[in-house]
C-alpha cells in the first residue's frame, strides 16, 4: 500500500516539478520585460508633472496581480473565457498563464529593487570610460543585481513550489490533487500528510542550490 | 593652442543657478585645480566638463575641436559623444570601481570592449588583448599597485582604490584628466598615497583637473589655481597669487576657514 501510494504521490509531483519548471521559465524573462516597463521614462510632462503611460500601466497591472489571489486568477482566466464565448482554455494552459502571470509582477519588483540600488556611480563610470548604456547595463551593472536579487528571488521561487499546488481547484493533477483522491475514495488521509515530504525534499533542495550561488558571488561586495 | 576652452558655462537646477558663467582656459600639460566652498559650482563645473552634466548653455572646445555647443545648435550622435567623451579622464570621490572585476579587469574592461569594435579585432585579438593588459600593468606600477593586480576591490584599501581608479582613467589615455575631490572620502593617513601618484602625474606633465579642499596640496602641485564663489570664478592665477597678493577678502576668509578647519 504505502509503496504505490509513493508510486502515485510521485507521478502527481511530476506535475507539481512541470508547473513548478514552466512557470520559472515563462515568469522570469516576463518579469523583466515588466520591470522595463515599469522604469520606462517615456512620456511627456503637464504643468511640470512627469507622466509616463508605459510605466503607469505596467504599474496599475502589477497593482492588479499583487492585489488580488492567485486562486482568484487562476479561476478568472480558466472560466472567464467560456463567459465571453470564447471558449475554456485547456487546463495545464490557463494555470500556466495564471501563475507566469503572477510571478513574472512579483519578479518585477524584484528586479526593479535591484536595479535601483545600483549606486549612480557605477553607471557614471561606465560612461566616463566611453561604454554604451547597454556595455554598462551587461558588464557592470548586471551582475551586481543578480547578486542583490539572489535572496528575495529564492524566497519568492519556494513559495512558487507550493502555490503550484492551488491547480487543484481547476483539477489539475498535482500532487495534492491525488492525495486527495485518496482520501476520497479509501478514506485514507495519510497519503495527504506524506506529500508533506515530497515539498519538504524540493525546497531543501533549492535552498541548497540557492545558497551555492550566493556563495558563489560572495567574492565581491556590491 | 588652449588644450580646453570653457567659455560662459550656464547651469540650473530648478530656479537654483549653479554655474553663472564660467570661462577660463587651459595649456596641455598643466595643472588647474579648481578650489571654493561647498556649493561653489567646483564639481559641477567638472561634471560639465566630462558631460556627466549636461549645461544649459555654454561652449567647450578641446584642442581646437568644439565638443559641446548646445545653443549654437549642436547636435552630436552617440558615437560623437563617445568619442568627446574619451577627451575626458574622470577620478571620482567614491572611486566607483566595479566590484565584481580584478584591478586589472577593471583598468581593461573599457579598452577590450572598445577594442571589440575595431574592424582588425578578429585577426589580430590575441595581440590586442595582450597590449591592452600589457599597457595596464605598465599603468598599476606606476600608481604603485603591481602586487595587486589579481585583488578585488573590497580587498583593498580606500587609498588603493583610488589608484586603481586613476589608472583606469588613464587607460583610456584621455586628453585632460579630472579629479573630483579625489580624497574626500578617504581616512586622513590613506590620503596621502593618492596626492603623491597626483604630484608624480603633474611631474609627468599629464594635464589635469583637480577639484579639492586639499588647500597645501593645491598650492604646491598647481600651475594654476580658480577660486569658485557662487557659481563664478573668483580668482584665477598661480598659487601664489591666488593665495597671495590676489587674495580677496572672501578668498582669505574660506583659506582661513579651511586652515583652522
Amino acid at each position: 500500500m504505502f509503496w504505490s501510494v509513493t508510486l502515485d504521490l510521485l507521478k502527481g509531483f511530476g506535475m507539481t516539478l512541470e508547473l513548478f519548471a514552466l512557470t520559472l521559465l515563462f515568469a522570469l524573462p516576463l518579469g523583466l520585460i515588466i520591470c522595463f516597463g515599469t522604469m520606462n521614462r517615456l512620456g511627456f510632462t503637464v504643468r511640470g508633472k512627469r507622466i509616463c503611460p508605459i510605466s503607469s500601466l505596467c504599474k496599475v497591472f502589477v497593482w492588479i496581480i499583487r492585489g488580488t489571489p492567485l486562486m482568484l486568477q487562476l479561476i478568472v482566466i480558466y472560466y472567464g473565457p467560456g463567459l465571453i464565448g470564447i471558449g475554456l482554455l485547456p487546463r495545464l494552459t490557463a494555470v500556466l498563464i495564471a501563475f507566469a502571470i503572477n510571478y513574472a509582477c512579483y519578479f518585477s519588483e524584484i528586479y526593479r529593487g535591484g536595479i535601483e540600488s545600483i549606486p549612480q556611480g557605477q553607471y557614471e563610470a561606465g560612461q566616463v570610460l566611453g561604454m554604451t548604456k547597454s556595455q554598462t547595463f551587461f558588464h557592470v551593472v548586471l551582475l551586481q543585481v543578480i547578486k542583490r536579487i539572489v535572496p528575495p528571488m529564492g524566497n519568492e521561487i519556494i513559495t512558487l513550489v507550493k502555490d503550484t499546488s492551488l491547480a487543484r481547484v481547476i483539477a489539475v493533477y498535482e500532487i495534492i490533487w491525488t492525495a486527495q483522491s485518496y482520501a476520497k475514495m479509501h478514506g485514507l488521509i495519510w497519503p495527504m500528510f506524506y506529500t508533506g515530504a515530497f515539498y519538504l525534499i524540493f525546497s531543501a533542495l533549492l535552498t541548497f542550490l540557492f545558497g551555492r550561488l550566493e556563495k558563489k558571488l560572495s567574492y565581491f561586495k556590491a | 593652442m588652449a588644450i580646453l576652452q570653457v567659455e560662459n558655462l550656464h547651469k540650473s537646477y530648478g530656479k537654483n543657478e549653479v554655474l553663472r558663467g564660467i570661462s577660463f582656459s587651459m595649456e596641455e600639460g598643466e595643472v588647474l585645480s579648481i578650489i571654493g566652498s561647498s556649493g561653489s559650482g567646483k564639481t559641477t563645473t567638472l561634471r560639465c566638463l566630462t558631460q556627466l552634466e549636461h549645461a544649459d548653455s555654454g561652449i567647450i572646445t578641446v584642442a581646437g575641436k568644439r565638443v559641446f555647443d548646445p545653443v549654437g545648435g549642436m547636435k552630436l550622435t552617440k558615437e560623437e559623444q563617445r568619442f568627446n567623451q574619451l577627451q575626458f579622464g574622470m577620478v571620482f570621490q567614491q572611486f566607483n570601481l566595479f566590484p565584481q572585476y580584478t584591478v586589472l579587469e577593471n583598468v581593461t574592461l573599457a579598452s577590450k570592449l572598445h577594442a571589440k569594435e575595431r574592424g582588425d579585432y578578429k585577426a589580430n585579438k590575441k595581440q590586442i588583448i595582450s597590449e591592452i593588459e600589457e599597457r595596464a600593468y605598465d599603468l598599476l606600477s606606476r600608481v604603485g599597485l603591481s602586487e595587486k593586480t589579481g585583488s578585488y576591490p573590497c580587498q583593498l584599501s580606500g587609498g588603493q582604490q583610488q589608484r586603481v581608479a586613476i589608472a583606469r582613467a588613464l587607460a583610456m589615455q584621455p586628453k585632460i584628466l579630472c579629479f573630483d575631490e579625489p580624497t574626500s572620502a578617504l581616512d586622513p593617513e590613506l590620503t596621502g598615497e593618492v596626492l603623491k601618484v597626483i604630484s608624480s602625474l603633474a611631474e609627468q606633465h599629464t594635464t589635469m583637473i583637480i577639484v579639492t579642499h586639499e588647500m597645501s596640496f593645491a598650492r604646491d602641485v598647481s600651475d594654476r589655481i580658480l577660486f569658485m564663489e557662487k557659481g563664478q570664478i573668483a580668482g584665477d592665477g598661480t598659487p601664489e597669487y591666488v593665495f597671495g597678493e590676489g587674495a580677496t577678502d572672501r578668498m582669505k576668509a574660506f583659506i582661513g576657514a579651511v586652515a583652522n578647519g
